[in-house]
Formats: structure tokens, C-alpha cells, sequence
């Protein structure tokens, strides 16, 4: 099979027609060629974020002359590790634009890419089990509502109806109410790294997999080359995105980034039958839960708080989150978990992503998502794409620039994103 | 059934006096030995615990509390020292019982059954600040008063009977 | 579980009787530095794959700082030393490179 191949339109036609021949004529869903010399565009990092920025530089502006490289496989970092929680109820103006762009995105995304990301508006609720909470969640839905956003406050046997299975008087964690946004939910986060590298490919994109950047290449300030495991590869333009990994890239071009990589874990559970059909975020005890289309509990829990890049939590955070998720959800208690896992992540000082140029020319970094990043997926995409195109950030990467620290110009997110972003 | 591991008894007459300032004239002015490094010295009704490279912890009888209040005051007077009244700020509990240090040892990150006499571990127990050190049968637990009903709670489930650590 | 020795009470402490305070050996800008200064000694961090010198406080012990030598990547602990050190002394250094004989610490400066 030729590496280059486009994989198809998928429709239901298609399946018919394969169902005929024994399916012998589907395609690669992209393809794996080697790199050429040179590109316009080099995207480092062949995650969500990566992916999207490849393929919007594409879409909106026409630019196919693009490779997108990973270290490793397709879709192996955080974007294969997160818990999928799709929202954009932020407090601060910038967070809203481009994470409810992000959502409307993902709302269109199966159809804009032919591909089924699985997208589930299912519901989003953010638990208040304090009083500060009471009041920083209904400061929210006031932030929400003026920024077009759509989210509501909801009292406890409101909630109480959409979760039947949650405990609402617990001793511990009582449930005052929550911060309800109805048109949140969760996507298949493969499927979301799978769709945008198979739109890519048949853009004409290269997709290198298992090649690793070991340095940069500039003259006069100006970026020319990447050098890789697969040896040197010239671009007009590097775009870094990396996260969990920024820090190192950064260093290679030469400076510094104004973040700290920590791991963050998550579980998940035996699978059972439907039990839940929103996602609960508990933020005051670090754990949040949504039930996957296998039935299995997914359970995401605290960061640790140290410089950490082994993929691994430590142990102490699984029962800090399961003690405190098991009174909230008393059922959960007779779950065995099957998996635990670790993704390292990006941590900027006032928890907001960076989108921006950077000292060294031809140079764009998109990091410091936190714990959030996959819910920010096509919009991060989006807003790095005109960033990486025009040389310049829109009106949506505008306010994430790297001066903002120079600057105090900061997007404080800290409460919004908690732990659990 | 078996019984509980340890007995958990709240202690209210015991006096604490925080000492800051050099360890070696602190232990002077109170008139005892000074305690190695994370020790506790105890001489007759009083202890000296070492609680860090600056600070040491007397704990005696609470009614001569006031008086050893005045009396290190007084002795440490033109020194960069500090004498204060803990004693309202904390909760004490005994963990005494064949199960003592599998109580500990539940709720801390210690491992109780190696802890020498003479010694004591300031650590946490489950959420809570506490320092522990060995006493006749068993150990004394001491924590802030403000959290002092959560910490005789944990303490007390740690022992409920048939709940040790060893394989059954 | 991370396991450090505090170097001022000798406890080997786990994790959670810790609190982590960040990158080690950071050279203060004062009122005179200029902005990109500040935001250097602010917020660019070294954040390294491999050895880093972190500070630590024994929060739930005898509460006081110390500097660990520590690797992000394998989680191996070369050494802790008190934090009122301006740079890792020699013992340290010594014990980094046995592990890792290429390490610098004069880079460690290199975040003023």
C-alpha cells in the first residue's frame, strides 16, 4: 500500500462498499513518509494541539507545506492521557474566547473532519462543597453569561436530579450546589489526534512519527532547521508544541519558558453499566469523574508538586482522590481500578496557556495548558495557526502572550482551574 | 472479638512552654539536660523535647506552668529567646495497648515499632500536625487543640479491635 | 513515594510531610534590576530533564528549609543540604557526579 495514499471520504456508502468486498479497501487513515529537506512549516509535537495547528494552518490559510514531528507515536503524550473533559467555563474574558471556541469547534468536529471524535455534550458540572466555592462558581455564571458563555447555577437537588448517584450531605464534603454548563461533556481523546493526522495527510502534511528534535538550528536569530534522529530538516517556521516537554525544546532554541513540568494522574475503573451521564468535577477534594462510553469510571486526580517528568504519580494523590471521591460517590467504593497512569504537564505562574512568538524569529511556542489542554484542542489549533501564519497573534491568542510576564498582564486562572482543570 | 489495639485517653493536665532561641541556654535556664537532636530529655514530672535546630518544647504539670513561664523569662532575659504558653494550644492523647505502634503507625509515615525511647517524631497523622514519642506501654500523641476532636477520632478508629497490621 | 533527608533533624521524611518550594540557588532582583530581570528571577525556571536543586521546607517537621539534589526523571536523590548555601557544596556536587559525570553546577547560576 502506497504510504501516500489518501485514506477516503468515511461515509456509510463507504462501509456498504467494503462490506461487498471484504473490507480490503480502506485505506491508512494517514500516511508515514519520510522527511524531506525542507518545509515551510515544522509543528514539533504530534499531539492534539500539534495536530490541530497543522491543520488549520491548512484549512484557514492554505498552507499544506507542513510536517508535523513526534518523538515518539501519534497522540502517546498527555493527549492519550488526559479524561477528556470537554468545557469552557472560565472566569477570565481571554479563557472564555478561546476555550468556548474550542467547544464550538469540537461541536462541528466529526463532520469538519469526516472522522468521529465521539464528542459528547453530555453536561458539566462543577461541584461547590464550600462556601468560597458557593460564591467564586456564582461569580462565574455572571463572568459566563456577559462573555456569551452559557452556564448556570444549579442548587443541590437540581443536581442532585441530573447525578443521582452523588451524596449531597456528606459530613466531609457537603453539596451546596454547582456550576452547570449543560453544553460540556467529552470527546474520545484518540479520536481527536486521529481525525486532525488524518485530515493532515490528506492535506498533503507529513506525519513523522518516532523522530526525535535534538536541536534547533538558527542564523542571525532566525530559525532554519531542526535537527532530529532522522537528521536536519530546514523550515521557514518551527511552531513547539510540546507540553509537558516545553521547557527542553525552548532551551534548545536558547531561552527560557516560564514553566515547571509536574505530573498529574489519572484512573479508571472496572467497567459497569450507565450510572452517570455528566461529568462531575470535584475541585476542593482534586477528583473529578465521568463515566466512558466502555462504562469504565474515569477518575482524574491532583498534580504532584514537584519538577516530575517520570509519567508517573505519586501514590499518596490516588488515595487523597479516592478517599474524598468515595464519600462524595459512595457506589464508587466497590469499584476496583483497573489502570493508573501519569502525564507531565505544563505549569505557568498564573495558570493560563502560552501562545506566542518568541526571542528567536520563525519561533512559536504553544505551552502551559496545565491540567487542561485537551479541552482546548481545536481552538488552541486554531489561534496557533494564524499566530504561526501571519507571524502575529489574532484576537484570540492575543492576550497569551510570553510578555504578559514581563508585563503582569496575568490571566489568573488559579481558581477557575484549581487542580482540575 | 479481640481487643481494641490500644487505648486512646485524652491527657488535660499537662503544661507546654515553647522555647526559641539557643538550645544550649534554654536547656540552662530550664534547668535540665539539653536533648540531642530530635530527642526528649525528661527529668522527674518534666520533659525538654527538641523540636527544631532553634526551638524546644517543655512539657511539665500544668499547675507550674505559670511559674516556669516567669522563671525562663527571667532566665533568659537579654537574650534573643522566646517563652511562650502553648499549653491552651494543644491536644494531647496516650496510645497505650500490644497495639500501640500499629495505631501509629496507620496514621503516620513512621515506623513506630523501630522508634527508640527517647526520641521524638514530629510528623503528620493522616491530615494533621502531631509529634509522637515513646511512654510507659505505648506512645503520647500530641496535636493543635483546633483539630485536636479529629485527631482523638482517627486516633480511636486506627484501634478498633481486630484491626492490626499483622497478617491474620 | 519521594524520601528526602532533612539536614537539619536528620528525619528521613516521606513526601507528604514535605512541601516543595521550587527551584534552588535563584539570585534575588531587587527594586534596581530591570524588567526583564525581574521576570527572569519571577518566572523563567530551569525545569530540567535530569538533575535539579530544589527547595524543600520539612513542613511537618522541624520546619525548616533545605536544598535537595534530586533527578526529575528517575526520581533518584543525590543529597540534601541546608539552604543557607548560595551554591551545592562539594559533597553534593561529588555525589551528583558520580551518577551523572557530566553534570555541571556551574550552570546552576545560569538562572540569575
Amino acid at each position: 500500500m502506497p504510504d501516500t495514499a489518501r485514506s477516503g471520504r468515511y461515509s456509510v456508502f463507504a462501509i456498504a462498499r467494503e462490506a461487498l468486498r471484504q473490507h480490503k479497501g480502506w485505506n491508512r487513515a494517514w500516511a508515514s513518509p519520510e522527511p524531506r529537506d525542507r518545509y515551510k512549516v515544522i509543528v514539533v509535537g504530534a499531539g492534539g494541539h500539534g495536530l490541530a495547528t497543522a491543520y488549520y494552518l491548512g484549512k484557514n490559510f492554505g498552507i499544506t507545506d507542513v510536517a508535523v514531528l513526534d518523538k515518539g507515536w501519534l497522540g502517546g503524550g498527555n493527549t492519550g492521557r488526559n479524561t477528556t473533559i470537554i468545557r469552557s467555563n472560565y472566569l477570565q474574558d481571554p479563557s472564555a474566547a478561546i476555550y468556548d471556541k474550542a467547544l464550538k469547534l469540537y461541536e462541528g468536529l466529526s463532520q469538519d473532519l469526516n472522522y468521529n471524535v465521539m464528542f459528547s455534550p453530555r453536561g458539566l458540572i462543577m461541584l461547590a462543597q464550600t462556601e468560597h466555592e458557593v460564591r467564586g462558581y456564582k461569580r462565574t455564571v455572571y463572568a459566563n453569561n456577559l462573555q456569551g458563555v452559557s452556564t448556570e447555577w444549579i442548587d443541590a437537588q437540581r443536581l442532585k436530579e441530573l447525578v443521582p448517584i452523588i451524596n449531597i450531605d456528606g459530613p466531609r464534603y457537603p453539596v451546596l450546589g454547582g456550576l452547570y454548563q449543560e453544553r460540556g461533556g467529552t470527546a474520545r481523546h484518540d479520536a481527536v489526534a486521529w481525525g486532525y493526522a488524518r485530515a493532515c495527510s490528506d492535506m498533503g502534511m507529513h506525519i513523522i512519527q518516532n523522530c526525535e528534535v535534538t536541536g534547533v538550528e538558527t542564523e542571525g536569530g532566525q530559525v532554519r532547521a531542526v535537527n532530529t534522529s532522522k537528521g536536519r530538516i530546514g523550515c521557514e517556521k518551527l511552531a513547539m508544541v510540546v507540553a509537558g516537554h516545553s521547557s527542553q525544546l525552548a532551551e534548545m532554541a536558547g531561552f527560557r519558558l516560564p514553566i515547571e513540568s509536574v505530573a498529574l494522574q489519572a484512573l479508571v475503573s472496572e467497567p459497569i453499566k450507565p450510572c452517570m451521564d455528566v461529568v462531575v468535577m470535584a475541585n476542593t477534594v482534586h477528583g473529578y469523574l465521568s463515566q466512558s462510553d466502555k462504562g469504565e469510571m474515569v477518575i482524574g486526580g491532583g498534580t504532584d508538586h514537584f519538577n516530575n517528568f517520570t509519567q508517573r504519580g505519586s501514590w499518596h494523590h490516588v488515595e487523597e482522590t479516592v478517599r474524598a471521591l468515595v464519600e462524595t460517590f459512595p457506589m464508587i467504593g466497590r469499584l476496583k481500578m483497573l489502570r493508573q497512569w501519569g502525564g507531565i504537564v505544563d505549569m505557568t505562574g498564573d495558570r493560563s496557556p502560552i501562545l506566542s512568538t518568541t526571542p528567536v524569529g520563525g519561533v512559536f511556542v504553544n505551552c502551559g495548558w496545565g491540567t487542561g489542554g485537551f479541552k482546548a484542542i481545536p481552538g488552541s489549533g486554531w489561534a496557533m495557526a494564524e499566530l504561526v501564519a501571519k507571524g502575529r497573534p489574532g484576537p484570540l491568542a492575543a492576550d497569551f502572550g510570553l510578555d504578559r510576564f514581563r508585563e503582569g498582564r496575568f490571566i489568573d486562572e488559579s481558581v477557575a482551574a484549581g487542580v482540575a482543570h | 472479638m479481640a481487643e481494641h489495639l490500644a487505648r486512646i485517653s485524652p491527657v488535660t493536665d499537662l503544661g507546654m512552654i515553647a522555647l526559641r532561641g539557643d538550645l544550649a541556654a534554654i536547656a540552662d535556664a530550664a534547668g535540665m539536660a539539653a536533648p540531642d537532636r530530635t530527642g526528649i530529655a525528661t527529668d522527674g514530672p518534666r520533659s525538654l523535647a527538641w523540636m527544631s535546630p532553634d526551638e524546644a518544647l517543655l512539657i511539665l504539670p500544668a499547675p507550674q506552668t505559670p511559674e516556669a513561664v516567669e522563671a525562663l523569662t527571667l532566665a533568659l532575659d537579654g537574650q534573643h529567646a522566646l517563652v511562650a504558653d502553648v499549653s491552651d494550644a494543644r491536644a494531647v492523647f496516650d496510645v497505650i495497648g500490644p497495639g500501640a505502634a500499629d495505631v501509629i503507625a496507620k496514621l503516620a509515615p513512621v515506623d513506630a515499632a523501630a522508634m527508640p525511647q527517647g526520641h521524638l517524631r514530629r510528623t503528620r497523622m493522616a491530615q494533621v500536625a502531631t509529634a509522637i514519642w515513646r511512654i510507659e506501654g505505648g506512645f503520647r500523641v500530641i496535636g493543635f487543640r483546633s483539630t485536636g476532636d479529629y485527631l482523638g477520632l482517627i486516633l480511636r478508629n486506627a484501634a478498633i479491635a481486630g484491626s492490626g497490621l499483622a497478617p491474620r | 513515594m519521594l524520601i528526602l533527608t532533612c539536614p537539619h533533624c536528620g528525619i528521613q521524611a516521606e513526601e507528604t510531610e514535605l512541601h516543595n518550594g521550587g527551584e534552588a540557588h535563584l539570585k534575588r532582583v531587587g527594586p534596581d534590576g530591570s524588567d526583564e530581570e525581574f521576570e527572569g528571577y519571577m518566572f523563567a525556571r530551569r525545569n530540567p530533564r535530569g538533575v535539579h536543586l530544589e527547595r524543600w521546607r520539612h513542613a511537618y517537621g522541624c520546619g525548616k528549609w533545605f536544598i535537595a539534589a534530586r533527578c526529575t526523571v528517575t526520581l533518584q536523590v543525590f543529597g540534601t543540604y541546608a539552604a543557607q548555601t548560595t551554591t551545592p557544596p562539594d559533597h553534593i556536587v561529588q555525589a551528583v557526579r558520580a551518577a551523572r559525570p557530566d553534570w555541571n553546577p556551574t550552570e546552576e547560576g545560569a538562572s540569575e
